[in-house]
């Protein structure tokens, strides 16, 4: 599991609303990642002392349209309808009591079988031989996307030393770039491998923690 | 009349006898005090500046030390108070230590904010054996010894080794880019480690008796658990070591990307 699921996970895992084994996924990553655990740590004690200081801040002058306020800027950011009609289908489909005789439900089993193996036989005749190279490109390009992303944050930090970069020393320059070099290879490093095994947690840990660093490096020295 | 010059001496020297070996002579005296007094005038002067300063303090003092380059050095002393002194390279540099209740600030990024380089500033704090310590430069090592505090922070933004001896804290942070770390000390239950380069060896030097939960990662798959190997380690073909020591009462992170990573007993 990654850093970026692990977080996404935790609201669930904290309101206790995961499955078993996502559980156990989760606090195995949360005992290996100092990160995750002080996300998660901080969101405890953010729900900790809500639940504590329940009632002891003062009401809003009209608590019935800030309610309606904030659930208007929430309905403009989603398409709530949308949803809630899916939901309101989907609700009544499973919500309803089936009842098959035998006969129906072998029917209805054999006619499922049927569809899942002509789906897959089309499948397998149309996209030949490539699903796993796909994967791997694909999950190639995830990565170079969230890298891509994290490169804009690092160029608007790579501007402003630049700027500031005349006032330094020859030797706090040779220091900085030398050590800017070090993080490069760590980051380059990191991606390579990624490249060539997409599911490697290691190297995607070390490629978080390589950039990361870098944009420690360049917030730290961009003070000077 | 007659003329007296030595061009008409009767016993005539040499021009470089007469002209040239005073003017040696009154250069070689000259040169000392030329020296001195370009010493003496502002601005032409590279002495260093020497600070030293007393400040009480409690049980629970609280230092914390941002610096920008130069040496940092942080020891234990019997007496009630905090003794901070500093050699300063640059005459621009300003430091300006600040006390807050139990809490020491220094901060010569803030002090010298738009002064450009101001060279090294090396310190060194003696400080009561409880203290906690949060220091921070971009460039310069970093020693602490013979603390038993609450947490202690090292964090060297660029190069510098970071040498934390003889250390007892809940909570302990050594960070550096290119470096070595080196830590000797214990590790309390319930307490947390964190040690992490870039590019430098890190040593971990504990008692026998440790008990942790120890996540190691190193691609250079240099990770030596010694004595503290055991079967219990789950491990990624070398690069990564997740396990227990004992009860695993407190919870230790070492990651660096090359170099070794090295347990040792004490």
């Amino acid at each position: 599991m990654n850093c970026e699921k692990c977080q996404e996970l935790i609201h669930d895992l904290i309101d206790g609303a995961l499955s078993r084994s996502d559980e156990l996924l989760l606090n195995t990553h949360l005992q290996e990642c100092l990160d995750c655990e002080n996300v998660r740590q901080d969101l405890s004690s953010i729900l900790t002392y809500c639940q504590t200081h329940r009632g002891e801040y003062e009401a809003p002058a009209n608590p019935q349209a800030m309610w309606l306020r904030i659930r208007n800027v929430v309905e403009a950011e989603h398409p709530a309808p949308q949803i809630a009609r899916t939901r309101s289908f989907l609700n009544g489909f499973f919500g309803r009591s089936w009842e098959l005789s035998f006969p129906q439900l072998a029917a209805f089993t054999a006619a499922v079988v049927l569809c899942v193996s002509l789906i897959t036989v089309v499948g397998l005749r149309r996209w030949g031989t490539g699903p796993l190279e796909t994967t791997r490109q694909f999950e190639a390009s995830n990565v170079n996307d969230r890298v891509w992303q994290r490169q804009q944050v690092i160029n608007y930090w790579n501007q402003r030393i630049e700027l500031n970069k005349v006032r330094w020393s020859a030797e706090m320059r040779a220091t900085f770039d030398r050590n800017l070099q070090v993080i490069d290879q760590a980051v380059s490093q990191s991606l390579n491998e990624l490249n060539r095994n997409p599911h490697d947690e290691i190297s995607e840990q070390m490629l978080n923690e390589s950039l990361n660093d870098k944009l420690a490096l360049l917030k730290e020295f961009s003070d000077l | 009349m007659r003329e007296i010059g030595f061009w008409k001496s009767p016993t005539p020297m040499k021009l470089s006898y007469l002209i040239l070996r005073p003017l040696a002579r009154a250069g070689l005296y000259a040169l000392p005090a030329v020296m001195v007094i370009s010493c003496l005038v502002p601005g032409q002067c590279h002495a260093q500046q020497k600070m030293s300063k007393r400040y009480p303090a409690g049980k629970n003092v609280r230092i914390s030390l941002k610096n920008i380059s130069g040496t940092i050095v942080v020891e234990s002393w019997k007496k009630d108070e905090i003794r901070l002194s500093a050699t300063i390279e640059s005459p621009n540099a300003h430091v300006v230590p600040k006390q807050v209740d139990e809490n020491l600030v220094v901060d010569v990024m803030n002090d010298n904010r738009g002064r450009g380089d101001v060279g090294d500033v090396n310190f060194k704090l003696q400080v009561p054996v409880d203290s906690s310590v949060d220091l921070e430069t971009r460039r310069g090592n970093i020693y602490v010894s013979n603390l038993r505090s609450g947490s202690d922070r090292a964090h060297v933004s660029s190069e510098g080794d970071i040498e934390l001896s003889n250390i007892n804290a809940s909570q302990v942070v050594a960070q550096n880019t290119i470096g070595n770390i080196f830590f000797d000390g214990e590790f309390a239950g319930g307490g947390t480690y964190e040690f992490k380069s870039t590019k430098g060896d890190i040593t971990i030097r504990i008692p026998g008796n440790s008990a942790f939960r120890l996540v190691a990662a190193s691609p250079a798959k240099k990770i030596a658990l010694g004595d503290f190997w055991n079967n219990g380690f789950r491990t990624q073909d070398g690069r990564k070591y997740v396990g227990d020591v004992g009860d695993g009462r407190s919870s230790v992170s070492v990651t660096n990307f090359s170099g070794q990573i090295t347990f040792l007993r004490k």
